[in-house]
C-alpha cells in the first residue's frame, strides 16, 4: 500500500525536520505534540525555515503554501486513526516511548508500520509496548534532518522482513539514503559521534585549544559541516548529555562518561542554539553570532 | 480511426480524444491534483457542456480510469463502448539519443525511456506510469511514444556537442537535446503548406514562446540547432528561467550566497528570468506594466533582445532565412513582442503589416508585407494533433 499520510509524533528539532522532509516530497503530515505552546511554536518555526530558503531561491511562495497545507499541526493524536505510517521522535526516555506506543497502538490500523527515531533505546523493548513488534522498527534520522541524507534503519529482534523492506523503500522515497544496522546502542552515528563532541569538551576544559579554534581544527582539517561545539549546540546540549549518559549506563566504559563541563553548562541552562548560548551564542533565527 | 492523446504529468494529466477521419477533437480535458482526495477531473465533450468531476484519485491507472469512464458516460460521454479507442499517442519528454522519431512502445521502448530518467526526472517518470497506466487498462491497444526532444536528433554533431571534455559526453551523455520538437515540427510543415512551397527548400526559424520558450533552427525540413539544451534552462529567457548566462556565475553566486546545488537550481529555474528581473512571470503583466514600472520594461527589453540574438544567429547557421514562425502562448498573442522584434530586424528586410499583426485569430496567418524579404507567420501551435497524427502513421506502418 502506497504512504500517502504520515503521522509524526513530537515536534522537536527531529520532528519537524522529518514533517519538512515529508511534506517536501508531497506527502500529508499529522503532526502530534502535547502541547498548544510547543506546536504552534514549531509551525511558526517551519515558516521561519521555509521564508529563508525563499530568500536563497530554494523555494518560491507558491511551493511554500503547498508545503505548509500538506501538513497538520494538532494536539490529537486521535488522528493519527487516517496515517499509514508513524514516526516518534519524543524525548530518549523509555517510559514516555513505550506509553505513547501503547496509546496509539489502539487508535492506528493493524498493518500500520511504526517507527521510533530513538539512537540509544532497545527496539525490542518499545516494541514490545505493542501489539505489533513485527511492525516495528528503529528509523534513526540524522540532524539536520533536512540536509543529512543518513538514515540508520535498525531492525528489533521482532521486525519482520516486509516492514523492514518497506520502511527501507520509503527512506529512498523520501530523498534519503539508508543503512541497515543491528540493535546496539547508540549504532554507528552516535556512538562515534558522542565521544568526539565529549572529547572537545574535554579539550576546551583542559585548555588546550579554544572552542573556536577546535572548532575550526575539525571544520578545516575534516571538512566537518561544523565543529564538533558547535554541533554539540545545535544538538542541544541537554540532548548530548542524555544520550551520553544513556551510551556510559549501557556500556559501562568510561570512555562514554560526560564531560564535567557539559553537565555544569546543562545545569546552567546554557544548552546550546535553542536557548541562544551554548559553547557559543546565537541569534533568534539559529545563526552564530560568536 | 480514434486517437487518444495523453500527456501525463506528476500530479497532472491532460487528454484530448481525436476522430482521425477529418482530425476533429470529440472530447479533451485534464485531471488535477492526482493522489489527492479531492482529484478534479474536467472533461469537455466538444460541443457541450463541460463536466467536473470531483473524487479521490490516488493513482494515474485510478486516473485513467476515470477518464475512460466519463468518456462512455451515459450524460458526458462521446464513446459507446471504451474499445472504440483503435490507439494512444503519448507525449514523452526525453528521448535521449534514441528515439529520431515516434514509436510503438514494446518493452525495450519503456526500458529506453527509463534509461534517461537522469536527464528528465521530473518528466519521464510521470510519462511512463501514463503508458503503463494504459497498457493495464486497454491492454490490447498500441501504445505510441512521441517524444519532445526526437525532432532535434537531426542536429549535427558541431551543434549538440559542448565545449568541455568529451569523456562528460560519453559518461554522462552530456550533449544538447533540445525541446519542444513536436511543436517546431507541427509549426514547420504547417508554415510550409501556408507557404505553399516544398518544406525541402524553405530555411525556417521557428520561435516556440510560451511560460517556457525555445527557438530551432529548420533548413530543408530538418532542425540543425535549438536554443534549449540538455536541459530546457538553456536558451532564451523565460517566465522563470535564466535562460544563457556565463557558467562561471554559479559557482561564483553559490560561494558568495553560500548556496546548496539545489538552491542554485531552483534560482535559475524559479525564481530568474522575467520574474527575477521585474517581479512579473506573465508577459501580459509586463506588458501591462511596463510604461510606468522599469524593472518591466527592462525585463521585456531583455527578453525582445535575446530572442533577437538568437534569430541572428539561427540565420549565420543556416547562412539564410525564408521565414520565421511565431508559435506558443506569447509568441500567438504578443503583437508588441512581435512588432518590437521586427522593427530591430529591418536588415533583413522584414516589414510587418501592424495592423495584421495586431488580429487576434485561430489560423495561421502572414504578418509580413508583400514587400517584406522574408516571411513572417504566427502559426498556432497544435502539439496534441501532431502526436495524434504520429500515432495513426506509426500504427498503420506497423500493420
Amino acid at each position: 500500500m502506497p504512504i500517502r499520510k504520515v503521522g509524526v509524533i513530537g515536534a522537536g528539532v527531529m520532528g519537524l525536520g522529518l514533517t519538512q522532509v515529508l511534506a517536501e516530497h508531497g506527502i500529508e503530515v499529522i503532526l502530534v505534540d502535547k502541547e498548544e505552546a510547543i506546536i504552534e511554536r514549531a509551525r511558526q518555526h517551519l515558516i521561519h525555515l521555509l521564508d529563508k530558503e525563499i530568500e536563497k531561491w530554494g523555494l518560491t511562495e507558491s511551493e511554500k503554501k503547498v508545503i505548509l497545507s500538506k501538513i497538520r499541526f494538532t494536539l490529537d493524536k486521535q488522528l493519527l486513526r487516517d496515517a499509514d505510517f508513524v514516526f516518534e521522535t519524543v524525548d530518549e526516555i523509555l517510559e514516555v516511548k513505550k506509553s505513547i506506543f501503547n496509546e496509539i497502538d489502539h487508535i492506528c490500523r493493524p498493518n500500520v508500520i511504526f517507527a521510533t527515531n530513538t539512537s540509544t533505546l532497545s527496539i525490542t523493548e518499545i516494541a514490545a509496548a505493542t501489539n505489533r513488534p513485527e511492525r516495528f522498527i528503529g528509523l534513526n534520522f540524522t540532524h539536520p534532518v533536512v540536509k543529512r541524507q543518513l538514515v540508520q534503519i535498525i531492525r528489533g529482534l521482532k521486525t519482520s522482513d516486509d516492514t523492514y523492506e518497506i520502511a527501507k523503500h520509503f527512506v529512498v522515497e523520501i530523498g534519503k539514503k539508508g543503512i541497515q544496522v543491528y540493535e546496539a546502542p547508540g549504532y554507528v552515528t552516535v556512538r562515534l559521534m558522542m565521544p568526539l563532541l565529549n572529547e572537545a569538551m574535554n579539550l576546551v576544559v583542559e585548555g588546550v585549544a579554544s572552542a573556536e579554534d577546535i572548532d575550526l581544527a575539525m571544520k578545516d582539517g575534516f571538512d566537518f559541516p561544523y565543529g564538533p561545539l558547535e554541533m554539540a549546540d545545535r544538538m542541544g546540549l541537554d540532548a548530548v548529555l542524555r544520550v551520553t549518559d544513556g551510551l556510559y549506563r549501557e556500556y559501562g566504559d568510561v570512555k562514554y562518561r560526560p564531560a564535567l563541563i557539559l553537565r555544569k553548562m546543562v545545569r546552567a541552562g546554557h544548552i546550546g542554539e535553542k536557548v541562544g548560548e551554548g559553547f557559543f551564542k546565537y541569534n533568534d533565527a539559529g545563526e552564530r553570532i560568536e | 480511426m480514434n486517437i487518444f492523446v495523453l500527456n501525463c504529468g506528476s500530479s497532472s494529466l491532460k487528454y484530448q480524444l481525436f476522430n482521425m477521419k477529418d482530425e476533429a477533437v470529440i472530447a479533451s480535458g485534464k485531471v488535477e491534483r492526482i493522489g489527492m482526495d479531492n482529484a478534479i477531473l474536467s472533461h469537455e465533450p466538444t460541443g457541450r457542456d463541460e463536466a467536473k468531476v470531483v473524487t479521490t484519485i490516488l493513482d494515474h491507472t485510478t486516473a485513467i480510469e476515470k477518464v475512460f469512464d466519463i468518456l462512455v458516460d451515459a450524460k458526458h460521454g462521446v464513446l459507446t463502448n471504451i474499445n472504440e479507442i483503435d490507439a494512444v499517442g503519448h507525449r514523452v519528454v526525453h528521448g535521449g539519443e534514441f528515439f529520431a522519431d515516434s514509436v510503438l512502445v514494446d518493452k525495450q521502448v519503456k526500458a529506453a525511456i527509463k534509461g534517461v530518467y537522469d536527464l528528465a526526472p521530473l518528466h519521464n517518470p510521470a510519462n511512463l506510469v501514463g503508458i503503463e497506466a494504459v497498457e493495464a487498462v486497454l491492454p490490447e491497444v498500441p501504445n505510441i511514444a512521441v517524444f519532445d526532444t526526437a525532432f532535434h536528433q537531426t542536429m549535427p554533431q558541431k551543434a549538440f556537442m559542448y565545449p568541455i571534455p568529451k569523456i562528460l559526453y560519453k559518461r554522462h551523455k552530456v550533449r544538447k537535446y533540445g525541446f519542444h520538437g513536436t511543436s517546431h515540427r507541427y509549426v514547420s510543415v504547417k508554415a510550409a503548406q501556408f507557404l505553399n512551397k516544398p518544406i525541402e527548400e524553405l530555411k525556417i526559424i521557428s520561435c516556440h514562446i510560451g511560460n517556457g520558450a525555445s527557438i530551432a533552427a529548420i533548413d530543408k525540413g530538418k532542425s540543425v540547432d535549438t536554443s534549449m539544451g540538455m536541459t530546457p534552462l538553456e536558451g532564451l529567457m523565460m517566465g522563470t528561467r535564466s535562460g544563457d548566462l556565463d557558467p562561471a556565475i554559479i559557482p561564483f553566486v553559490m560561494g558568495k550566497e553560500n548556496l546548496t546545488l539545489n538552491e542554485v537550481t531552483s534560482m535559475l529555474n524559479k525564481h530568474s528570468g522575467l520574474f527575477g528581473v521585474s517581479g512579473y512571470s506573465d508577459m501580459r503583466d509586463i506588458e501591462d506594466n511596463m510604461d510606468n514600472d522599469s524593472r518591466a520594461k527592462l525585463a521585456f527589453d531583455m527578453y525582445e533582445y535575446r530572442i533577437r540574438k538568437y534569430i541572428g544567429a539561427f540565420i549565420a547557421v543556416m547562412d539564410g532565412i525564408d521565414a520565421i514562425i511565431f508559435t506558443a502562448g506569447v509568441g500567438e498573442n504578443s503583437d508588441t513582442l512581435r512588432k518590437a522584434l521586427a522593427d530591430h530586424l529591418t536588415y533583413l528586410g522584414i516589414e510587418i503589416d501592424d495592423k495584421v499583426n495586431r488580429t487576434r485569430s485561430k489560423e495561421v496567418r502572414r504578418i509580413s508585407t508583400s514587400d517584406s524579404k522574408v516571411e513572417v507567420l504566427i502559426v498556432p501551435t497544435n502539439e496534441e494533433l501532431m502526436i495524434a497524427r504520429d500515432t495513426l502513421r506509426i500504427v498503420q506502418s506497423n500493420k
